[in-house]
């Protein structure tokens, strides 16, 4: 979390006490803007105990009460019985835990869930529709591309992200917007394979 | 062996082909639960408390600050510390205590509020320093214990033989599992019943294990694990401190209770591959025979484990010995890690043999040819060497040390494997047949990730003539019979055969119903393509829908046990590599790999390939990236996570060719530890053809590299 004013216009003010004494807190997003900016600046006091947090995850809000330390990745596993992304590393090091928030991959044990209200929040237990699979799942499973499967959630994840952002993604595309995620298994060959055999959300 | 009904197929429908894993759909939605995805109603969350102090005295421990934490339930000791004369704790992360509270958060705060006072002891974490008798005795009996020595020929006679005789020191780093599911468990009681989920190599182990721990009948025991994130090893011999200290916390705060390891916890208190050094002294004659072979080794188990290692690996000398010391250090202990022991025999050896070839100016592939054991069944490197060789374009490799101009240098390298992974019993299995045509296949074993659903819906579907699709596989449960853990590349070959026998004994029942309503006898019958039909006459027959209508209320059930004859022991293998160095950077890339291995009879092709991939992925991490890295002063572990444990990301696997060379005459072996031994040498190796320096150390650094050829060219 920013501890001090790192607003782009330069205002010395501390925001939060600003905010608090004009009782303006809806000028946050008026001043903070660009979006970029916004994601910086620093929210409103809360906590130290439970707070209500309200998402929006795979197009279904929820609501939660908890601290502000929660991540995203906790609140969902433990508060939402959403446990299809795993957690790895807790760090933001292995990507087992990535979802995909407003269009990006995040590492989600890495963002506190009260920092995405408001956003639209996507994880693995959303991405099928029934038992339709989507083609990223569908290809994994065609390849066998995962043994123990516990790294699979996130490498799909930003496999969908990856795609959404570019459906023509080249080799080297593919292998970059991976990196971020690891397999002790060691199912990469077979993730490449599969990753690329979905072209424009197509089975190629 | 007599042939027998249960016999592995001649020409099988369904074993040895590409089925899809039957648990993909479970496990890339997200459905398929692991310990770590266990919530039960009322569930609380522990942590454990540990020593962050390589080696100390605990002086006393105070749980009341942690109890009187929000949300707080419970906290225990793992020992009564003051009334007990084991009060040491003998590396960091050895464990002290565990609390439970209503969140993972909460949990988190009380373990960091347990008061221990320590008084701090010197420690050894330096495996010189033990050697040297610098370092502080910490271990009753010493920190050093010699390993039985092994001798045969004569060693003099064999130097006196030798054309040439090469020397170096040869040496291999520990590193850890680092499962992507942390060790852990959830446990609930009823009464005096206790269920535990836990991620096991093995729930039969851990239903013993929890039952002479805690003083119940292990008939009160019921132990679950549907899906576990690997274990390679780490979670095969015991459900751990952190699986007791579970289950007595539930028992304390009368609630269930989740207690998963982080990764730290992971890092240092839950097994490692042990450390391996040596001094080889190897002789050649002229015409490439290895004369003698004189080794001496060490290496690290951590706090009170052994550390040996085959040495030589494979190749054969008349004339060798061996002496191997166990260097006790205060680090967390090492577990079977796969392949225990072959990775790091392998590498000691396979570099010296190069080098060994080099003096006699031979070709690697030669020179190993002319001294491995004769060519038998289970010892099939010859051919594989000379058939990976031709595919590979070994014939382009130059001598050592490419002369291209320019900073990139390639290089190619080659080494072999071998590992037991035979079956055994008791291993049942259960089918049942349902007058819906529905199949059940139940036994008590468990999938560490490497498929083992798919191996039974497999070797079920096709002894019935089905899908895979259509047999419901039900492991990873002790209510399911007992089952030998998962370890060692032994549960393919031990479950197979048990797993056939059920299926055709219970097509057999199957048979005597349908027969009848055929109007043929029972023996002319056979199960293939959906239908129960008389042999050679399809139409003459009923549809498997059909056929089970005749079952009546009471489902067909049937058991069958492993046979010998089914499955059989000792697996061959070998590797090629090649790389491209920058010798300007010293970094190594790993640009192909060529596997050939066999084992046996291939049950489920797609996901024996996967566990081949999985191998060389692994090996290519000890030979380029993992590394556990010590504070000299400290002995606190620098690196207990997963940015500076370094591990492979996708871009940095090269383009991997596997060839399983069946052998369905042989029965099913375990294929998960062989290809994991002797990547790290054939890459190795490669980076010494590129850029003509000898590199006797893993892992293979840019550092590393860049040192040794400083030193060759000084
Ligand atoms: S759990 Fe989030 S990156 Fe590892
Ligand atoms: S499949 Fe096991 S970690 Fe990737």
């Amino acid at each position: 979390m920013a501890k001090k004013d790192d607003s782009p216009d330069g205002l010395k003010l501390d925001r939060r006490n600003f905010f608090k004494t004009t009782g303006l807190a809806g000028l946050a997003e008026s001043i903070a803007a660009p979006a970029e900016a916004a994601a910086q600046s620093t929210p409103a006091a809360v906590g130290p105990g439970d707070v209500p947090v309200r998402l929006n995850v795979n197009g279904r809000q929820i609501d939660l009460m908890i601290e502000p330390r929660v991540t995203l990745l906790d609140a969902l596993r433990t508060r939402a019985n959403l446990t299809g992304n795993k957690k790895g590393c807790d760090r933001g090091a292995c990507g087992a835990c990535t979802m995909i928030v407003d269009g990006r991959p995040v590492y989600s044990c890495s963002t506190l869930a009260i920092e995405v209200q408001g956003k639209q929040i996507r994880n693995v237990d959303g991405l099928a529709t029934g038992d339709r699979l989507h083609p990223v799942q569908q290809a994994f499973c065609e390849k066998d591309a995962l043994m123990c499967g516990f790294c699979t959630p996130g490498f799909i994840m930003a496999s969908v992200a990856l795609l959404e952002k570019n459906p023509n993604a080249t080799p080297e595309q593919i292998k970059k917007g991976l990196d971020g995620n690891i397999c002790r298994c060691g199912t990469f060959s077979r993730i490449f394979e599969a990753v690329s055999s979905v072209k424009g959300g197509q089975r190629g | 062996m007599a042939n027998s009904e249960f016999d592995w197929p001649a020409k099988p429908s369904l074993v040895g082909t590409r089925v899809n894993r039957v648990d993909g759909p479970d496990k890339v939605t997200g459905r398929a639960k692991y310990t770590f995805d266990i919530n039960r109603p009322g569930m609380l969350y522990a942590r454990m408390v540990r020593s962050p102090y390589p080696h100390a005295r605990v002086v006393s421990v105070d749980l009341a600050p942690a109890l009187r934490m929000p949300g707080v339930k419970t906290a225990l000791l793992v020992r009564d510390f003051a009334n007990s004369k084991n009060n040491r704790v003998m590396f960091q992360g050895d464990e002290i205590a565990a609390v439970a509270a209503d969140t993972e958060e909460h949990a988190m705060d009380a373990a960091r509020a347990v008061k221990v006072e320590y008084e701090v002891l010197p420690h050894v974490t330096i495996v010189e320093r033990a050697l040297d008798g610098t370092a502080p005795a910490v271990f009753n009996g010493g920190n050093v214990r010699d390993a039985r020595p092994a001798q045969a020929g004569d060693l003099t006679a064999g130097f006196a033989a030798a054309a040439k005789v090469v020397e170096g020191t040869y040496s291999t780093q520990v590193i850890t599992h680092t499962c992507m599911e942390s060790h852990g468990t959830v446990c609930e009681w009823s009464g005096d019943r206790l269920t535990a989920w836990i991620s096991t190599q093995g729930v039969s182990g851990a239903r013993e294990n929890f039952a002479s721990a805690l003083g119940i009948p292990q008939a009160n025991v019921r132990v679950l694990c549907q899906y576990m994130g690997g274990g390679f090893g780490s979670k095969a011999l015991s459900v751990g401190a952190e699986g007791l200290m579970c289950a007595k916390l539930a028992k304390a705060a009368n609630a269930p209770v989740k207690l998963m390891l982080d990764r730290k916890e992971e890092h240092l208190a839950t097994g490692n591959r042990p450390s391996a050094e040596s001094k080889i002294k190897a002789g050649v004659s002229a015409d490439g025979t290895i004369t003698a072979f004189e080794a001496e080794s060490w290496g690290t188990g951590g706090a009170g484990a052994t550390s040996d290692f085959p040495l030589p690996y494979l190749y054969q000398s008349k004339n060798r010995s061996r002496t191997h010391k166990n260097v006790f250090t205060n680090t967390g202990q090492q577990r079977p890690m796969r392949a225990p022991g072959h990775p790091q025999g392998s590498f000691h050896t396979e570099i010296i043999m190069d080098e060994l070839a080099d003096q006699v100016n031979m070709d690697p592939i030669q020179f190993r040819i002319k001294n491995l054991p004769p060519e038998a069944p289970n010892a099939m490197w010859r051919s594989y060497l000379l058939e990976g060789a031709a595919e590979f374009g070994w014939s382009k490799r130059h001598a050592t040390g490419d002369k291209t101009p320019g900073p990139i240098k390639t290089g190619m390298g080659v080494s072999i494997n071998t590992w037991g992974g035979g079956g055994r019993g008791p291993s049942p299995a259960h089918c049942e047949i349902t007058s819906d045509g529905g199949v059940i296949m139940r036994l008590g074993t468990q999938d560490i990730g490497t498929g083992t659903r798919t191996l039974v819906a497999t070797i079920t579907a096709d002894a019935l003539g089905l899908r895979a699709s259509q047999v419901r596989p039900e492991i990873g449960d002790t209510a399911f019979g007992v089952s030998a853990l998962s370890g060692g590349s032994t549960t393919a070959a031990s479950i197979s055969p048990g797993i056939r026998v059920a299926a055709v004994k219970a097509l057999d029942a199957l048979k005597e119903k349908v027969a009848p309503a055929l109007g043929v006898p029972a023996a002319s019958l056979i199960a293939s393509g959906g239908r129960i039909h008389v042999e050679n006459e399809p139409g003459k027959g009923m549809s498997w829908a059909d056929a089970c209508k005749q079952i009546g209320p009471q489902p067909i059930t049937a058991d069958g046990d492993w046979r010998a004859g089914m499955s059989s022991s000792t697996t061959s293998g070998a590797q090629f590599a090649e790389v491209a160095v920058d010798i300007e950077t010293g970094i190594v890339k790993v640009k192909r790999i060529l596997v050939l291995q066999d084992c046996g009879l291939v049950v489920s092709r797609l996901t024996a390939e996967s566990q081949v991939y999985g191998g060389v992925i692994g090996s290519l991490n000890f030979a380029l990236f993992e590394d556990r890295i010590l504070d000299r002063n400290t002995g606190q572990m620098l690196n207990p996570n997963m940015e500076w444990y370094l591990l492979a990301g996708m871009s940095d696997i090269p383009r991997i060719d596997v060839r399983l060379k069946d052998q369905p005459e042989r029965g099913v072996i375990g294929l998960g530890e062989p290809p994991t031994v002797a990547t790290a040498a054939a890459i190795a190796l490669a980076v010494r053809n590129a850029t003509g320096v000898t590199m006797r150390s893993l892992p293979l650094t840019p550092a590393k590299v860049l040192g040794a050829m400083r030193q060759t060219r000084a």
